[in-house]
C-alpha cells in the first residue's frame, strides 16, 4: 500500500469533506481565471482599438513632433522606411500618416475634427479603415419605413425607434444591436433592406473624404454631402477645402470616431501644404510583446539614425492609455489578491476541519509506529491531490468559457455602455485568449493550498499522541 | 532478563494550575510469557501506566526500561521507532484504519517497518490465521464485527513481533461471546508462541483469566 494509494482512500473517506475542499479549491480557480481574463481582454481590446486600428505599435516621427505634433515638425517620405517590412523581420506593415486638426463645417454646424492622410491602399493592411465602412443606418426614413411595415413587430419597432440614428458596418453587428427578436431571418432582412446605407472608402486618387460616425451624426452628414475643413497649413500658411463624402465609417474607439476623417495622403498634403512630408509612419508588428517590441525599435533607430528621426513604441505614445491600463490592473489585481484572501481562507477552514476530525487517528498512527514526518507528508499529499484535482477541474471549466467570451464578447448595453462610449472606450467585455495569466492562478491556488498545509503538517508533527488517541 | 522493568515512577499533571498525582512510587516488573492484567477502578491511573509502559507518556520521575533500553530516555522519531519494533498495542476502540482492509491493517506496521510487499503480504495472511480471519483478508474495517476487528487489531499488534502486547480495556466494547473468544485467542497466542500480554481492565472475565493480577487504586499498586 503506497503513501500515494493510501492517501487517496483517505480523501474519499469522508467524500463530503473532499468535495467541499475541492469545491473551494476549484472556485478559487475559476473566479480568479474568470476575472483576470476579462481584465486582460478589456486591456487588450483597448490597446487593439488603440494601437491596432490607429496608432500602430511603432511610429517614426521627427524627434521633436512627441512634444509639438504640428505640421512643421513633419519628415520626409523616405524609400528607406517604405521598405522596412523586407529589412526588418517583426515589422508587419508600415504606412505613412500626415494629420492635422480643422474645423469641419456643414451648414451652420462646425466641429473639430481630426484630418488623417492615408494612403488607402496600405492602410487597408494596417488599420483596415474599409472594414469599419458603415452599411447599415438606422436614417429616419429607415426608421418610419419599419415602423409601418406590419410584418414587424411591436417589440422590434420600439427598439428600432430607439436605435434611430445608430450606424453599423456589418450584418452581425446590426443583429447584435437588435437583440434576440431578430433572430427571424425574414425581419433581419427587411431590417437590412431598409437601412442599407450607400458609401464606399477612399482611393488614392480620389478627392473625398470618409467621415466618423459621430462625426457625421453631429454634423448631420450624409454620403455624397459636402464638408468645408479650415486648418493652419505647413509653417502659418492657411489651410481650407471643400470635400464631398464618400463613405461613413464606426469606428471602435469611440473617442476617435467622434473626430475622424480620413483623405488620401495626396490631397491631405495639398490641403495643408506639405509636400511630400508626412507627420509620421506607422508601424504594425508581427510579434508585439514588449520585448520584441523593445528590440524593433532598437533595431529601426539603429537603421535611420543618420536621418533625424526617432522611433516611438505605443506605449511612449499613449501614456494616458497606458497609466489608465496600468491602475486599473493594478486595481484588479488588489481585487484579486482579496479574492485569494477569502479563498485562502476557505481553503484553510476544510483543512482544520480535516485534521481536528482525524486527531484522533493520527495519535493512533503515531502510537503504532508511524513517523510524524510521514504522516505529515500523507496528509500532504492529500491536500496536494485535493488541490491538483481542483485546479483541473476549475481550469476545464474555466478554459471554454474564457474561449467563447474569447470569440463572442459580452456586448454591454444601456447606461454601462454609455458610460463606456463616454470615457472612449469600446462596450464590449471581451476575455484573454489562453495565456500565462490562466497557469499562474492555478499555481497561485497551489501555492495557497501549500501555505494552508503548513498549520496541520506543524501540528501533526508536535502533535501529543496521549491527548489524540483520547480525542473524539 | 524481565521484559518491562519500572522503578520508582512517579506521574503528575498539572490541571488548571493544580498538581495531580496519576501514579505514585510505582515499581513493577514483567517478565517474558505473562499474562498480566492490571485492574482498578477509573481513575486509579491503568491507563497512564499502560501510557508509559508504551511509552506514550514519560514518567515525571522514575525509570522505565523495556528489554535493555531506558525508554524513559528516549525522543522523538527514535522512541516512536522503539515502539514500532518493541511494543504492540491493542486498543478498546480497535483504531482499525477504515480505508485499509483487515490484511492491509496488518501489513501497514510491516510496511513502516520496511518489509518487502511480498513477505509482508505472507506474515499479514498468516496472522489473520492465527487470529480465524484468514477469510477476511479483504475486508474493510466496517464490514467487520467488533469482535472481528478487535481480532485484526490482535494481528495487527503482532506483525512488529513485540517484546509485549499492550491492550487497553480490549474487551470493553464487546459483547460477552466476542470478549470471550477474543480472550481464548490471546490465552493461546500467550500459551503457544510466548507472547507477553499486559492488559489494563475492569472486565473480571479478563481478570480471571490473567496468570498475575495488578491492583491499582489511586495510583498506587495495592497487590502485584
Amino acid at each position: 500500500m503506497s503513501y500515494l494509494k493510501l492517501a487517496q482512500r483517505n480523501l474519499w473517506r469522508n467524500k463530503r469533506r473532499t468535495l467541499i475542499t475541492i469545491s473551494s479549491i476549484l472556485f478559487a480557480v475559476f473566479f480568479a481565471a474568470m476575472m483576470r481574463s476579462f481584465q486582460l481582454g478589456s486591456y487588450s481590446l483597448m490597446i487593439d482599438n488603440a494601437i491596432g486600428a490607429y496608432s500602430g505599435y511603432l511610429q517614426i516621427q521627427n524627434p521633436d513632433y512627441a512634444d509639438d505634433p504640428s505640421l512643421d515638425n513633419t519628415i520626409p517620405q523616405l524609400e528607406e522606411i517604405t521598405a522596412l517590412p523586407q529589412k526588418v523581420s517583426n515589422v508587419k506593415a508600415v504606412v505613412p500618416r500626415l494629420e492635422t486638426f480643422a474645423l469641419a463645417s456643414t451648414g451652420n454646424l462646425t466641429k473639430g475634427a481630426l484630418v488623417l492622410g492615408i494612403l488607402p491602399e496600405s492602410e487597408k493592411n494596417f488599420s483596415h479603415p474599409q472594414s469599419f465602412l458603415v452599411k447599415y443606418r438606422f436614417t429616419n426614413q429607415a426608421v418610419r419605413n419599419i415602423v409601418d411595415n406590419p410584418n414587424i413587430t411591436e417589440a422590434i419597432k420600439s427598439k428600432v425607434k430607439i436605435l434611430e440614428g445608430e450606424m453599423y458596418p456589418t450584418e452581425k453587428k446590426l443583429a447584435d444591436a437588435l437583440g434576440d427578436e431578430a433572430i427571424d431571418t425574414t425581419v433581419l432582412n427587411i431590417i437590412k433592406r431598409e437601412c442599407h446605407y450607400n458609401g464606399r472608402f477612399i482611393s488614392a486618387s480620389d478627392s473625398e473624404v470618409v467621415v466618423s460616425s459621430r462625426l457625421a451624426k453631429f454634423l448631420n452628414l450624409n454620403v455624397g454631402d459636402s464638408i468645408i475643413l479650415m486648418s493652419q497649413g505647413y509653417h502659418g500658411s492657411s489651410a481650407a477645402g471643400i470635400y464631398r463624402v464618400a463613405g461613413l465609417v464606426k469606428i471602435p474607439n469611440p473617442e476617435l470616431d467622434n473626430k475622424l476623417i480620413y483623405m488620401p495622403l495626396s490631397k491631405a498634403q495639398d490641403f495643408t501644404g506639405c509636400y511630400n512630408l508626412v507627420s509620421y509612419w506607422a508601424i504594425n508588428l508581427k510579434n508585439a510583446s514588449d520585448e520584441s517590441l523593445q528590440n524593433t525599435q532598437d533595431v529601426i533607430n539603429n537603421m535611420l539614425d543618420s536621418k533625424n528621426v526617432t522611433v516611438k513604441t505605443w506605449k511612449e505614445l499613449n501614456r494616458v492609455l497606458v497609466q489608465q491600463i496600468e491602475s486599473d490592473n493594478k486595481s484588479g489585481i488588489a481585487f484579486l489578491v482579496l479574492l485569494y484572501f477569502v479563498v485562502f481562507f476557505g481553503i484553510f477552514g476544510t483543512v482544520i476541519m480535516m485534521i481536528y476530525e482525524r486527531t484522533h487517528e493520527f495519535g493512533v498512527l503515531i502510537s503504532v509506529g508511524m513517523q510524524r514526518k510521514k504522516l505529515a507528508t500523507l496528509v500532504f499529499i492529500e491536500l496536494i491531490f485535493m488541490a491538483l484535482i481542483g485546479v483541473v477541474i476549475g481550469m476545464g471549466v474555466s478554459m471554454p468559457i474564457i474561449h467563447y467570451y474569447h470569440v463572442h464578447p459580452i456586448a454591454l448595453t444601456g447606461n454601462t455602455a454609455k458610460m463606456m462610449v463616454d470615457m472612449g472606450f469600446e462596450p464590449l467585455m471581451p476575455m484573454a485568449p489562453f495565456g500565462p495569466y490562466l497557469y499562474r492562478q492555478a499555481i497561485v491556488v497551489l501555492v495557497m493550498v501549500v501555505l494552508a498545509s503548513i498549520y496541520p503538517i506543524r501540528r501533526i508533527i508536535k502533535i501529543n499522541v496521549t491527548d489524540a488517541i483520547r480525542h473524539r | 532478563m524481565a521484559v518491562i522493568e519500572v522503578i520508582n515512577v512517579e506521574k503528575t499533571y498539572n490541571e488548571s494550575q493544580i498538581k495531580v498525582t496519576a501514579l505514585k512510587n510505582i515499581n513493577l516488573t514483567i517478565e517474558a510469557g505473562e499474562f498480566t492484567a492490571i485492574v482498578g477502578p477509573s481513575g486509579s491511573g491503568k491507563t497512564t501506566l499502560l501510557n508509559l509502559l508504551g511509552g506514550l507518556d514519560k514518567p515525571t520521575s522514575g525509570r522505565i526500561r523495556v528489554g535493555d533500553v531506558w525508554v524513559d530516555t528516549l525522543k522523538g522519531s527514535k522512541l516512536i521507532n522503539f515502539r514500532l519494533h518493541h511494543i504492540g498495542f491493542v486498543f478498546q476502540s480497535y483504531n482499525l484504519i477504515p480505508v485499509l482492509s483487515a490484511g492491509e491493517n496488518v501489513e501497514l506496521i510491516m510496511q513502516l517497518q520496511g518489509v518487502p510487499a511480498a513477505e509482508r503480504r505472507k506474515i499479514a495472511y498468516s496472522l489473520l490465521e492465527k487470529v480465524g480471519l484468514a477469510d477476511r483478508y479483504k475486508s474493510k474495517p466496517s464490514q467487520l464485527s467488533g469482535g472481528q476487528q478487535q481480532r485484526v487489531a490482535v494481528a495487527r499488534a503482532l506483525a512488529s513481533k513485540p517484546n509485549f502486547i499492550l491492550a487497553d480495556e480490549p474487551t470493553a466494547n464487546l459483547d460477552g461471546k466476542s470478549a470471550e473468544n477474543l480472550l481464548q485467542m490471546m490465552e493461546l497466542l500467550n500459551k503457544d508462541d510466548g507472547v507477553t500480554f499486559i492488559f489494563s481492565t475492569h472486565d473480571q472475565r479478563v481478570v480471571n483469566r490473567a496468570h498475575r493480577v495488578v491492583v491499582l487504586e489511586d495510583g498506587v499498586i495495592k497487590e502485584s
